[in-house]
C-alpha cells in the first residue's frame, strides 16, 4: 500500500504541571526547527509500493501526494520540450505510469527508453488553454538516474 | 406396288389377316385417347422437324372404318393400285421399301401395328413351345413331309400306300393342341378329294358296263333287222309278193328292235350324265382342295401347305395342276406373279417353301444380331418372321433369353410413341439412351437433336415469362407460360414459374409485412425469409431496401464468421480485436447494432476480452469527466492487453496532447 506522507500539525495539549518543561520543550522545538529547517526533499521518499490500479480508478484522489518512483521508461512522446513518459514499475511491469516531464527537468539526465530511473514525482490538477479541469496528472519533479 | 411384290409379300400380308378381326377398324388410324393423335404432333411440331413419326404412323387412315365387301378402299381417281380382292373382301399387302402394310385404304407400320404388336408382344411373353407333344408333332411333321418328297418323285397312283401314310399321319398330328386341327382338315381335304375320286371310278365302270350292254343291244339288233330283211326277200321270191311282208315273226323282231333302239338311247344318255358329273365332280374336287391349300398357306401353315401341293398331283393324276381361278381376277394375277402364266399347285409349293426359308434366315439372322448387340434389327426380324411364320418350328423354339432381351428393347420402342405424342421430350431422350445403351447401332441422333431443340424452345417461353414476371406484364407472363407448357407440358421449370405466378397473387401482404420489417430496422429477419421476399423486388422502390437488407446481414454474417475463426485461433488477443472491430462497425453503421446476432456477438467478446473492455471504458468515463491521468493509464493498460487496438492507441494520443498542452 502506498504510504501517504503527510505532516501533521496536531499537537496534544500538555497537563498544567508540565506547562513548564512543555515551553522548555517546545522553546527546544522552536530553535531546532529553526536551526534545522526541513527542505522539499526531505518529504519526498522512495515508495516502491505504488499502485497503479488505485491510480487508474481514482487519480484525483491522490492530488498533492508526491511519490518517489523507480521505474523503467517504456515510451516517451514528445510535445515541444515536453514529454509524456510511460514507465512500467519494478512491481508491476505489465502496466504502464504515465507521467508528464517538463522541460528541464531532467537536468543532466537523459531520459532513454529501456533505463530506470528514478522519479520525484507530485499528482496535481492543471488546466488546459479553455481553462478547463485536466485532473491527476503525474508530474515529474525531478529525475535521477540509477 | 409392283405384282411381283405381292408374291413374295403375300403370306406376311395374309398373316397380317389372320391376325386382324374382320373389321380391322382403327388399325392405326383410331383416334388415340386424350384426343391427340400423332398427325395432331406432328402439327403442332411444324417448325422442326418431327423424326420416327414416319416409324410408327399410319399413313392415311379412316375414322371407324368398316371395310367395304368387294369394294376397294383406293380411290379410282387417286390412280394408285387398288388392292386384290379375295372373297370380296380386300388383301392387304406389304411394301417392303417402308416396312408399311397397305389395308382397307390405309398404310400402317408392321412394327406399330396394334394387332402385330400384341402378337408380337404375346409371343416375346410366352416360353419357347419344347414340349415333348410338340417335339413329337415336329418329327411327325418331318415324317410326313418327308414321305410326301418321296412321294412326288413316285409314279404310284391314287390310294397308294403313301396317300394313306399321309393321311394316318396328318390324322395323328391333328391331335396337337398347336396344330389348330389344320392337319385334320388337310387330311379330310385330301379323303374329300379320293372319295370324288372313287365316285368318278365307280360312274366310269358303270358306263364301261353300260357300253357293253349297248354294244350287245346294238348286235343283237342287227341280227334282228337282217332276220327281217332276209324274210322279206324270200317271201317276194315264193308267193309273189305279200302285203303282210313276213307275218308274226318280222312283227316280233320289229318289236325287239325298236325296244333295243329305245334301250341303247337311254344307256348313251345315262353314259353322258355320268361322264359329266365325272367333270364336274372333279372340277368340285379341284376347288375344294386347291381352297384348303390356299387357306393353309394364308393361315401361315406352310408345312400343311406343301403337304397339300406335293399330293395334289397324287390325288387328281389328270396331270391338271391349274389352279382354278378366273383368269381375270385379281386373285388369279396376284398369283401368277405377273409373268403372264396361268398360277399352278406348283406355285403355291414354291412360295410354300420360299417363306419357310425366309423365316429361317430371319430368325438366323435374329440370332446373329442378337450375338452382335443389334437389338434394333434383331427385333425387326423378329417381327417379320413372326408374322410370317409364327408357326415354324425355329420361330416357336426360339430362346427365352433372346426374347426377354428383345421384349426390353421392344418396350423401349413402344413407349417412345407415346411419350412423342405427349411430348414428353425428357422421357423421350431417357429412353433414346436406354435404347443406345442397349444397341450401340441405335441411331438417336435426330431423335435427341429433336428434344433438345423442343426444350429449348420451352425454355426460351420461360425466360421470356420471367422478363415479363419482372417487368410486372402478367399477360404477357401468362401467354409464355401457356406457351412453354404446349411445347413441353412436363418442363420443370414451368413449375417454378406457377410458383412465382403465386408469389404475385399474394404479393401485397408479403410488401406489406416486409414494409413493416424495414420499419423496424429488422433486417435479419427479412433476411432469413428471403425466398419469401424476394417477390417485393419486382417493385423497383422495395428492391434497393430488400438487395440492402440482404446485403447488410450477409456482410455481418461473414463478418461474425472471420472473428470467430480469429478469436478461436488466439484466445487472449482474439476476443480483445472481435470486440474491437465489432464495436468500430457498429460505431460506423448504426444499422449494425440493430441486428441481434451483432449484438450478441459484441456481448459475447466483451465477455471473453473482460479486462480489455473494462479498461477501455473507465478509460473514456474518465476522459469525459476530465480525469485525464486516469484516463490516459487505463488507455496503456488497454494497449498492454491488445498492442494493436486502435481505439486505444488514439486514446492515448488524444489524452496525451490534452496533458501536454495542459497547464499545471
Amino acid at each position: 500500500m502506498a504510504r501517504k506522507r503527510r505532516s501533521s500539525k496536531n499537537k496534544k495539549s500538555q497537563l498544567p504541571l508540565v506547562l513548564g518543561g512543555g515551553g522548555v520543550v517546545l522553546a527546544l522545538a522552536i530553535g531546532a526547527a529553526v536551526v534545522m529547517k526541513p527542505s522539499a526533499e526531505q518529504k519526498v521518499r522512495t515508495d516502491s509500493h505504488f499502485n497503479i490500479a488505485d491510480y487508474r480508478q481514482d487519480a484525483s484522489r491522490l492530488t498533492g501526494n508526491t511519490y518517489c518512483l523507480q521505474a523503467r521508461v517504456e515510451n516517451i512522446e514528445t510535445l515541444g520540450n515536453d514529454r509524456m513518459v510511460a514507465v512500467s514499475l519494478p512491481n508491476n511491469k505489465q502496466e504502464r505510469l504515465p507521467l508528464l516531464v517538463r522541460s528541464g527537468v531532467t537536468g543532466r539526465v537523459n531520459l532513454t527508453r529501456g533505463d530506470t530511473f528514478t522519479f520525484h514525482v507530485i499528482c496535481r490538477n492543471g488546466q488546459d488553454s479553455d481553462g478547463r479541469d485536466v485532473r491527476g496528472v503525474l508530474i515529474v519533479e525531478k529525475v535521477e538516474s540509477e | 406396288m409392283k405384282p411381283i411384290s405381292y408374291i413374295v409379300l403375300l403370306p406376311l400380308a395374309c398373316g397380317l389377316l389372320s391376325l386382324v378381326p374382320a373389321g380391322a377398324q382403327g388399325l392405326g388410324s383410331a383416334k388415340r385417347p386424350g384426343g391427340f393423335s400423332a398427325a395432331d404432333a406432328q402439327r403442332q411440331a411444324s417448325g422442326a422437324q418431327q423424326p420416327m413419326m414416319q416409324m410408327n404412323q399410319p399413313q392415311t387412315g379412316q375414322m371407324e372404318h368398316v371395310p367395304n365387301v368387294g369394294k376397294s378402299h383406293v380411290d379410282e381417281s387417286s390412280g394408285e393400285t387398288p388392292n386384290p380382292q379375295v372373297l370380296g373382301l380386300e388383301m392387304p399387302l406389304m411394301d417392303p421399301s417402308g416396312d408399311t402394310m397397305s389395308y382397307n385404304g390405309a398404310k400402317f407400320d408392321v412394327g406399330n401395328n396394334a394387332a402385330v404388336r400384341a402378337r408380337f408382344e404375346k409371343y416375346l411373353r410366352q416360353n419357347p413351345d419344347d414340349s415333348k407333344a410338340a417335339r413329337n408333332y415336329r418329327k411327325k411333321m418331318k415324317e410326313v413331309l418327308n414321305i410326301t418328297r418321296k412321294g412326288a418323285r413316285s409314279r404310284k397312283e391314287v390310294g397308294s400306300e403313301n396317300l394313306v401314310k399321309i393321311a394316318r399321319g396328318l390324322y395323328e398330328m391333328n391331335e396337337y393342341v398347336g396344330d389348330g386341327e389344320q392337319s385334320g382338315a388337310l387330311a379330310s381335304a385330301m379323303a374329300s378329294a379320293l372319295a370324288a375320286q372313287y365316285a368318278n371310278r365307280e360312274r366310269n365302270r358303270k358306263n364301261e358296263k353300260m357300253q357293253k350292254e349297248i354294244d350287245r343291244l346294238v348286235s343283237d339288233t342287227n341280227i334282228l333287222t337282217s332276220r327281217n330283211t332276209n324274210r322279206t326277200q324270200s317271201t317276194r321270191n315264193t308267193v309273189g309278193g305279200s302285203a303282210s311282208g313276213g307275218g308274226p315273226p318280222a312283227v316280233a323282231n320289229t318289236y325287239k328292235i325298236a325296244h333295243n333302239t329305245k334301250k341303247i338311247s337311254s344307256l348313251e344318255a345315262t353314259g353322258i350324265k355320268n361322264a359329266a358329273e365325272n367333270v364336274a365332280a372333279l372340277e368340285l374336287s379341284k376347288i375344294n382342295f386347291q381352297s384348303t391349300i390356299v387357306s393353309l398357306l394364308m393361315q401361315r401353315r406352310y408345312n400343311h401347305a406343301m403337304i397339300g401341293a406335293l399330293t395334289y398331283r397324287h390325288i387328281f393324276n389328270d396331270g391338271d395342276t391349274t389352279l382354278k381361278l378366273d383368269s381375270e381376277s385379281q386373285a388369279a394375277q396376284m398369283f401368277e406373279g405377273g409373268v403372264g402364266l396361268p398360277p399352278t399347285i406348283g406355285t403355291m409349293a414354291t412360295m410354300a417353301a420360299n417363306m419357310r426359308r425366309e423365316v429361317d434366315q430371319n430368325m438366323e439372322a435374329v440370332a446373329n444380331m442378337l450375338a452382335q448387340n443389334k437389338l434394333g434389327e434383331a427385333t425387326n426380324s423378329l417381327i417379320q418372321a413372326v408374322a410370317v411364320g409364327e408357326y415354324m418350328e425355329s420361330v416357336a423354339t426360339f430362346p427365352v433369353e433372346g426374347r426377354q432381351r428383345i421384349a426390353e428393347y421392344w418396350n423401349l420402342r413402344k413407349r417412345a410413341l407415346p411419350a412423342l405424342n405427349a411430348r414428353d421430350y425428357g422421357a423421350l431422350e431417357e429412353i433414346a439412351s436406354k435404347m443406345k445403351a442397349l444397341d450401340p447401332d441405335f441411331d438417336d441422333t435426330m431423335l435427341t437433336s429433336y428434344c433438345a431443340g423442343r426444350k429449348a424452345q420451352s425454355d426460351m417461353h420461360l425466360r421470356n415469362a420471367a422478363k415479363a414476371l419482372k417487368a410486372g406484364d402478367d399477360a404477357t407472363f401468362n401467354a409464355e407460360m401457356m406457351e412453354a407448357g404446349k411445347i413441353w407440358p412436363k418442363n420443370p421449370n414451368i413449375a417454378k414459374g406457377r410458383e412465382q405466378l403465386e408469389k404475385i397473387d399474394n404479393q401485397d401482404p408479403v410488401r406489406d409485412e416486409f414494409r413493416t420489417l424495414i420499419g423496424r430496422k429488422e433486417y435479419r429477419t427479412i433476411y432469413n425469409e428471403q425466398d419469401k421476399f424476394e417477390v417485393v423486388a419486382v417493385d423497383p422502390e422495395l428492391k434497393a431496401q430488400y438487395k440492402e437488407a440482404i446485403t447488410l446481414i450477409g456482410t455481418i454474417d461473414g463478418m461474425l464468421e472471420q472473428l470467430d475463426v480469429a478469436a478461436q485461433a488466439d484466445t487472449v488477443m482474439g476476443p480483445c480485436m472481435a470486440y474491437e472491430m465489432l464495436l468500430a462497425k457498429g460505431e460506423d453503421d448504426p444499422r449494425y447494432k440493430e441486428d441481434p446476432k451483432y449484438r450478441d456477438a459484441l456481448n459475447r467478446y466483451a465477455l471473453a476480452a473482460h479486462d480489455f473492455t473494462q479498461a477501455l471504458e473507465k478509460a473514456k468515463r474518465s476522459e469525459e469527466s476530465r480525469e485525464y491521468g486516469s484516463a490516459l493509464s487505463n488507455y496503456y493498460r488497454a494497449q498492454c492487453l491488445y498492442p494493436r487496438s486502435t481505439t486505444a492507441g488514439e486514446g492515448a494520443k488524444r489524452v496525451t496532447d490534452i496533458i501536454l498542452k495542459a497547464k499545471f
